[in-house]
C-alpha cells in the first residue's frame, strides 16, 4: 500500500492548502520540518507554501488586496529559526469533507467493522455519525457488506492475533490436497475473498492460502514470528515467470468479464472492436476455468495445447453431467 | 518588517507570475468567503489573483471564463459550498449572478473534533481501498483531517481487508449520484449475446459479497433495478437530466434487499467429494450442507451459474433447471469455440 503512491493532482494540492492553514494556526508555532512531515511534503515545499500564503488573502471591499487582508507571519521566526507562526490569517477554519470523501471513509469503516475485534468497537458508531455531520452535503449513498465471520475465519484470526501455528487441510487449484503447517503473518482480504499470509513450514517460504480452500484449520501451538515480505496485498497476485501464457480474444466491450485475470502488466491489444490479451495461468488445469468465463463471447486462441485442454475439460464436464443424469441428451 | 513585506506584495497586487491552479482556486475561496452579498463573475475575474493578471487581455477572455467555470466545479468537488445567487428579476443571467461561500457551511461544526485514535482508525479505513476514485477521495479526506495535527500513518496490522474498484463505471456513477444526474450505459445481462443500453437514476453503490452493485431506478421500465458493475461493458454517460433523489437510507435499504435476495435464491449442487469444488462450496458464505448435497446461495442465478461452471466435472447441478441448463450451455460453448 505504501509502495504505490498515486499521482498528486491539483485537487490534492488544494485539499492540502485547506488542511494546512488551520493546522498552522492551531499549532501557533511550528517548525517547518514538523509541518512538512505532517503533510508529507519536503521542507522546501513547505517553505514555498508558506511563501505563497503570505502573498495572498482576501481582497478588500474595492477589490484590492490590502495588507490587513493578507496572511502574515513572523518573518524573523521564519527566516532565522525556520519556524512558522502566523500573526494574521483571514482564514482559520477547518474545512468540511465533501459528501464523496465522507462516503469513501464511511464505507471503509464498514469494511473494517467486519474484522475480528472491530465489530464491538463503540467508537465506530460515534465516528460514523461524526463523519456524516462533518460532510458538506448528504453523504453519497454507498455501503459495503462483508460476509460475517464464520468459524474458520475466527480460528485463523485468533491464530494471527495470538501468534499460533496452524495445521491446515488445504486444497490447491490443481486439486492437490495436503496438510500444511503455517506460522501466520496476516489475515488479508481482497473483495471479500480472505487469505492467510503465513510462513509455510513444509515449503520453508512465505505463502498465501485462501481461506475457502481450507477444509480445516487447527491451532497446534506457538508460532515463530515472521515479518511480511511486503505490506501490499496486491503483491499476492503477481505472476510467476514459469506461468503458462495463453492468448484470449473477445469483444473489447466484454473485457470487464475477465478483469480479475488481467494484471496491470499483462499485454493487451485491440484490433477493431476486439481485444486480444495474454494472460498468465499457474498451470494448464486452469484453462477450462478461463474458457468458461469467456463462454459465448470469446475464446482462447493460443497455444494450441491450451485450446485442446479447454475443449477436453468441457467435454469431461459434459460427460460427467451426462453420466450421472441419464435424462440428459 | 512583516508589514513592509506585506505592503510590497499589495502594491503591485500579488506577484505577477503564472499562478498554479490550486493557488488560483484557493484565492477564489478566500475571496468568496470574505464577501457577504457575493461577487459577480466580472468582480472575480478582474480582482482575484490568478485571474486578474489575465483580465486585461481581451483575446484571452473566453479561456479565462472557461477556466473560472472549471475552477468552480473543482472547488465544489472538494466539498466547498460555492453558491450561485441569482439577481432578483434576472434569474439565470450569468453576468448578474453573484457567487459566495458561506463560512458557516464551509467550516466543520465546532463540536466536531477527531482524536488521534479516530484519525488512526480513519487511516485504516482509507487503506481498504485499493485504487481508483475511492482511494483519491479518502486521501483528500485524510489530508483535510491532518488539520487536527494528529499523525496520519500507513499502519500495518494483523488484519488487512481491501476492496478493489476496478470497474471503470464506479467513478462516473459515484459522481452522478453525488450530482444527482441520470446516466446511460450498455449492460450485458448474463447469457445474452449483446449489451442493452439502460437509462437510470443512480441511487446507491453497494458492495455485496465482494461485488459492486448499482442500485438504481430504471427510467425506461419505471421500476427499481440493481446492476452488477462488472456487467456494465462500456462508458457510463452522465446525462443532463436530473435524477431521482436517493432516500436517506438508500444504501442500507439496497443492502438489505440484496441480503434478502441472497437468502432466498438458491441452487442445489453435488460436488465430487474431497475436490477443490467440494471444499470451496462448503466454505462459501451461506451454504447449507445436507449430507453430500450442498444448497448454495446467490443474489443472481446467472452469476452463480458462471461460478459453478468454472468447477467443470467436479460439480453437478441438481436444480433449479435454469442453472443446470446455463452451466451445460457454457460448457457446450467452450467445446464449440475450442474444438
Amino acid at each position: 500500500m505504501a509502495e504505490r503512491r498515486p499521482p498528486i493532482t491539483s485537487s490534492d494540492k488544494l485539499a492540502l492548502l485547506l488542511g494546512l492553514v488551520p493546522y498552522l494556526i492551531d499549532e501557533v508555532r511550528v517548525s517547518v520540518t514538523e509541518a512538512a512531515a505532517q503533510f508529507e511534503v519536503s521542507p522546501e515545499q513547505m517553505r514555498s507554501l508558506v511563501g505563497y500564503l503570505t502573498g495572498t488573502g482576501e481582497p478588500g471591499p474595492d477589490g484590492l488586496y490590502l495588507p490587513q487582508g493578507l496572511f502574515d507571519i513572523d518573518w524573523d521566526d521564519f527566516e532565522q529559526r525556520d519556524v512558522i507562526r502566523f500573526r494574521q490569517a483571514p482564514l482559520d477554519e477547518k474545512p468540511r469533507l465533501s459528501s464523496r470523501e465522507a462516503s469513501a471513509l464511511l464505507a471503509g469503516l464498514q469494511a473494517l467493522s467486519a474484522l475480528p475485534g472491530f465489530s464491538e468497537r463503540a467508537d465506530l458508531e460515534r465516528l460514523t455519525e461524526k463523519l456524516a455531520r462533518g460532510a458538506s452535503g448528504e453523504v453519497a449513498p454507498m455501503a459495503v457488506q462483508f460476509r460475517t465471520a464464520d468459524a474458520l475465519r475466527e480460528t485463523v484470526a485468533a491464530a494471527v492475533a495470538g501468534n499460533e501455528r496452524l495445521r491446515l487441510d488445504y486444497v490447491t487449484t490443481r486439486g492437490d490436497r495436503a496438510e500444511r503447517e503455517v506460522d501466520p503473518i496476516r489475515l488479508e482480504s481482497v473483495d471479500d475473498v480472505w487469505y492467510l499470509r503465513g510462513w509455510c513450514l513444509s515449503r520453508d517460504a512465505e505463502r498465501t492460502f485462501r481461506l475457502d480452500r481450507m477444509a480445516s484449520a487447527v491451532a497446534i501451538g506457538p508460532a515463530e514470528t515472521h515479518e511480511p515480505s511486503t505490506a501490499d496485498a496486491g503483491e499476492l497476485f503477481r505472476s510467476d515467470s514459469d506461468d503458462l501464457l495463453v492468448t484470449v480474444e473477445l469483444p473489447a466491450a466484454s473485457l470487464p468479464l475477465i478483469a480479475d485475470y488481467l494484471g496491470p502488466e499483462d499485454a493487451l491489444e485491440y484490433r477493431a472492436d476486439r481485444a486480444i490479451a495474454r494472460i498468465p495461468l499457474a498451470h494448464l488445469g486452469l484453462v477450462g476455468r478461463l474458457a468458461t468465463r469467456l463462454a459465448g463471447v470469446g475464446a482462447i486462441t493460443e497455444p494450441p495445447d491450451a485450446r485442446a485442454a479447454a475443449a477436453q475439460w468441457a467435454r469431461d464436464a459434459l460427460a460427467a453431467a451426462d453420466g450421472q443424469n441419464p435424462g440428459e441428451r | 518588517m512583516a508589514g513592509r513585506r506585506a505592503a510590497e506584495a499589495s502594491a503591485s497586487g500579488p506577484a505577477r507570475r503564472k499562478v498554479p491552479p490550486e493557488q488560483r482556486q484557493f484565492n477564489l475561496i478566500l475571496a468568496l468567503m470574505a464577501t457577504e452579498q457575493g461577487l459577480t463573475k466580472h468582480d472575480i475575474l478582474s480582482t482575484v489573483s490568478g485571474y486578474a493578471e489575465r483580465f486585461d487581455d481581451a483575446s484571452d477572455r473566453a479561456n479565462l471564463e472557461r477556466q473560472f467555470e472549471r475552477d468552480k466545479e473543482d472547488v465544489r468537488e472538494l466539498g466547498v459550498p460555492l453558491e450561485t445567487v441569482d439577481q432578483l428579476g434576472a434569474e439565470g443571467d450569468t453576468r448578474l449572478q453573484r457567487y459566495r461561500i458561506p463560512k458557516s457551511l464551509y467550516r466543520l461544526p465546532d463540536d466536531i473534533e477527531f482524536s488521534a485514535e479516530e484519525v488512526a482508525l480513519l487511516s485504516l479505513a482509507a487503506q481498504v481501498w485499493r485504487e481508483g476514485s475511492l482511494t483519491e477521495q479518502s486521501r483528500r479526506a485524510l489530508t483535510k483531517l491532518k488539520s487536527f495535527g494528529h499523525a496520519v500513518e500507513q499502519s500495518v496490522i494483523g488484519f488487512a481487508p481491501s476492496i478493489r474498484t476496478r470497474e471503470a463505471a464506479h467513478d462516473p456513477l459515484a459522481g452522478a449520484i453525488d450530482r444527482r444526474r441520470q446516466v446511460t450505459f450498455p449492460y450485458l445481462k448474463a447469457g445474452q449475446p449483446e449489451p442493452e443500453r439502460r437509462r437510470v437514476s443512480p441511487l446507491a453503490l453497494v458492495n455485496h459479497e465482494g461485488r459492486w452493485h448499482l442500485h438504481a431506478h430504471d427510467e425506461v421500465a419505471d421500476a427499481p433495478r440493481t446492476f452488477l458493475l462488472s456487467r456494465i461493458v462500456g462508458g457510463v454517460r452522465v446525462e443532463e437530466d436530473a435524477a431521482r433523489a436517493p432516500r436517506p437510507d438508500e444504501a442500507a435499504r439496497a443492502q438489505r434487499e440484496l441480503k434478502e435476495l441472497f437468502e432466498r435464491t438458491t441452487a442445489t449442487v453435488i460436488a465430487r467429494p474431497g475436490s477443490e469444488a467440494d471444499v470451496v462450496l462448503r466454505n462459501r458464505a451461506g451454504t447449507v450442507i445436507e449430507g453430500e448435497t450442498l444448497i448454495v446461495r446467490t443474489t443472481d442465478l446467472a452469476v452463480l451459474a458462471d461460478e459453478l461452471a468454472a468447477f467443470g466435472a467436479d460439480v453437478r447441478v441438481e436444480g433449479p433447471e435454469s442453472v443446470r441448463e446455463a452451466v451445460l450451455t457454457r460448457w457446450r460453448q467452450v467445446v464449440e469455440s475450442h474444438g
